[in-house]
């Protein structure tokens, strides 16, 4: 079986699941929540930032949580320094006299000790995480709130960008989590929903009192918890216009080290603990489509990336064998014009275009939604041009890992 | 039925619809390819039959019409081309496309012999290469051949190369072959009346052309 014949269902899939998408964006429970407007509520709130490591943006991340539009008496900021080596102390300690800010210092245990920590130096009735190396808009903890009007919600999530992109990956990274809010903000409305990211997820203090608190989780707290919340029933919520903005990796190989670990935290938990969600009718959205498409991706995505390498190579030494004894100057040089007849227009091709049109589509859509400022051009231009490329090599060696059972450091 | 329920047979729908609008857009394409090569093919059998009726009709050979056999056998090149591509899109046994190659062998085989009735006639000694090619899995080396001879054909305009599917279940071609002599193993060559079996390198193909006979593209268009 050739590459193309092998891509179609997987085309069909992701076409299927971007259509899904659409279709439930426009459905009447995501423009009620689109509708929904910044609350005049104010709930005790307490946030929490956990830290290691993190003097270099530790004081703007307090700094933007200070700045929160919402009452100095209900808002509590909780910074936790999990055992730093670096000046991540003194970076917290310019906080020490501001009655909103408290510090705990604490011996390194990982981030959700650390989590653990700040929720039992509380009594907020909603509780928030935000990573030490994101930070938030003024308006972002008014827009949150209003999602736990309904009983059912336990959690809520933000809307992500990347903070000030500077590389082309970075830039690449900005469009993917602009996706990301068209997606989350979509399936939420569903409660497809899977993981509350570290960057400004906020939580109903009686669902830690239920569930208990934060665990390993294979270093993904955070999905781990999501995951538990909707096994036990509940809802994840999200509120697109909270925007929240995090530091993104650089460089290829920190990013391919971060998503390895998200990507083996989510294997892990779905084939582990989390395995009956997958298929589970009481949750549809969750079990009929977001977990089986998810799980597909991540085959399909390697399966096509290695016999995309594979018929490469294959092509390569073809080309090159054809062209051998050929002058240089033909072999290896376009001669020809342009002309529509050569155009090719196969089913892959065609098929492959329409999902990239509908994932540029998904992610103007987001960036319209979530109001996020900034040009995305060129976003979109690494994220179409560059993305498919990288995905497989974290998925690759997440697959790996959790087949032979490897474990790797946070960092 | 559940909202998500509901959502997932409207995707599923829009799915099927977009993937079957894709199918239609890809054979309508191949639609108008194949009538834009049934076009050109009507166009150039008119042009062989009219330079064919012409040559018949003057006593005297009309040397000067071998300007027009030459730009009929450029443009069967860029015919053989599109054939090729459209092969390759819709399959070597797609039966439009089979019509086509046997319409385009024919062309060949006429403009082969209109060249050598005009070359006998006028004195002039045109190089022209037969390539008999198969895409049934049995000739290794005919990818390489026919990209050396798309080099050639390219370095050297006034050569005119005539490719044939040895395999082509057509009279003509069959009753052509065993005129020239040419069985196999293939590729096959046919060189100015030499053959030439098998393809290892350019320079083998090079040996066989006639000393000084061709001239290269940038000496061709330097000339007045």
């Amino acid at each position: 079986m050739d590459l193309e014949t092998l891509s179609y269902p997987f085309l069909f899939i992701a076409l299927f699941f971007e259509s899904f998408i659409l279709v439930t964006l426009l459905s009447k429970p995501a423009r009620a929540a689109r509708a929904r407007m910044p609350s005049d509520e104010t709930l005790s709130v307490a946030v929490i930032v956990p830290c290691y490591n993190e003097a270099s943006t530790v004081a703007a991340t307090c700094e933007s949580l200070l700045a929160l539009d919402y009452p100095k008496e209900k808002l509590e900021i909780i910074l936790v320094d999990d055992g730093s080596t670096d000046a991540t102390p003194a970076a917290m300690a310019r906080f020490a006299g501001n009655p909103q800010v408290q510090i705990i210092r604490k011996e390194n245990g990982g981030k959700h000790t650390a989590l653990n920590v700040g929720i039992a130096a509380t009594k907020a009735d909603i509780f928030g995480c935000l990573d030490a190396d994101s930070f938030v808009d003024p308006d972002a903890l008014r827009e949150i709130i209003p999602c736990f009007k309904d009983p059912r919600v336990m959690a809520a999530t933000a809307a992500m960008s990347v903070h000030q992109p500077k590389t082309f990956i970075q830039h690449m990274q900005n469009a993917e989590y602009i996706f990301g809010i068209t997606l989350r903000h979509t399936l939420a409305s569903v409660n497809g929903l899977y993981v509350t990211p570290g960057p400004f997820s906020f939580y109903r203090r009686s669902v830690i009192d239920e569930l208990g608190g934060f665990r390993h989780g294979h270093q993904t707290e955070d999905m781990e918890m999501a995951l538990r919340i909707q096994q036990a029933g509940y809802h994840i919520e999200n509120a697109p216009r909270a925007r929240v903005y995090t530091k993104a990796p650089r460089t290829i190989p920190k990013l391919i080290k971060q998503r390895t670990r998200w990507t083996t935290g989510f294997l892990r938990n779905i084939l582990g603990e989390y395995r009956c969600l997958i298929g589970n009718s009481c949750n549809s959205a969750l079990g009929m489509v977001v977990l089986p498409t998810a799980l597909i991706a991540v085959v399909s995505s390697i399966l096509l990336f290695s016999v995309a390498i594979f018929t490469l190579v294959k092509n390569v030494i073809s080309a090159l064998e054809i062209r051998a004894g050929i002058p240089v100057s033909y072999a290896f040089l376009p001669h020809s014009t342009f002309d529509w007849f050569f155009f090719p227009s196969n089913f892959y091709i065609l098929l492959g275009a329409t999902v990239l049109i509908s994932s540029v589509s998904l992610i103007a859509i987001g960036k319209r939604i979530s109001r996020t400022p900034g040009n995305i051009i060129l976003g979109l231009f690494s994220y179409l041009f560059l993305y498919g490329f990288v995905v497989p090599f974290w998925l690759l060696r997440a697959t790996a890992d959790v087949t032979f059972g490897k474990h790797r450091s946070w960092r | 039925m559940s909202l998500v329920a509901r959502n997932a047979l409207i995707s599923l729908l829009i799915t099927i619809v977009l993937a079957g609008t894709v199918v239609y857009t890809i054979n309508y394409l191949n639609q108008v390819r194949i009538a834009e090569l049934g076009r050109i093919e009507d166009q150039l059998a008119i042009d062989t039959l009219s330079l064919d009726t012409q040559f018949s009709l003057l006593e005297a050979a009309p040397c000067d019409s071998s300007a027009s056999s030459t730009t009929l056998t450029n443009e069967l090149t860029d015919l053989g081309d599109r054939l090729s591509y459209t092969e390759n899109q819709l399959g070597s046994d797609n039966a439009q496309v089979i019509r086509l190659k046997e319409q385009y062998s024919l062309l060949e085989i006429r403009d082969f012999l209109i060249t050598n009735r005009i070359a006998a006639a006028c004195g002039t000694k045109p190089v022209t290469i037969l390539y008999f090619y198969s895409n049934t899995g049995d000739c290794n080396e005919c990818d390489k051949a026919g990209y050396a001879l798309s080099y050639l054909h390219n370095t050297y305009p006034t050569l005119r190369v005539y490719s044939f599917d040895y395999n082509l279940d057509l009279g003509a071609l069959k009753t052509f072959l065993a005129v020239m002599k040419v069985k196999g193993p293939l590729p096959a060559f046919v060189v100015n009346g030499k053959h030439l079996y098998g393809f290892s390198s350019l320079a083998d193909l090079e040996k066989i052309f006639p000393k000084g006979a061709l001239a290269t593209s940038t000496a061709a268009s330097s000339k007045p």
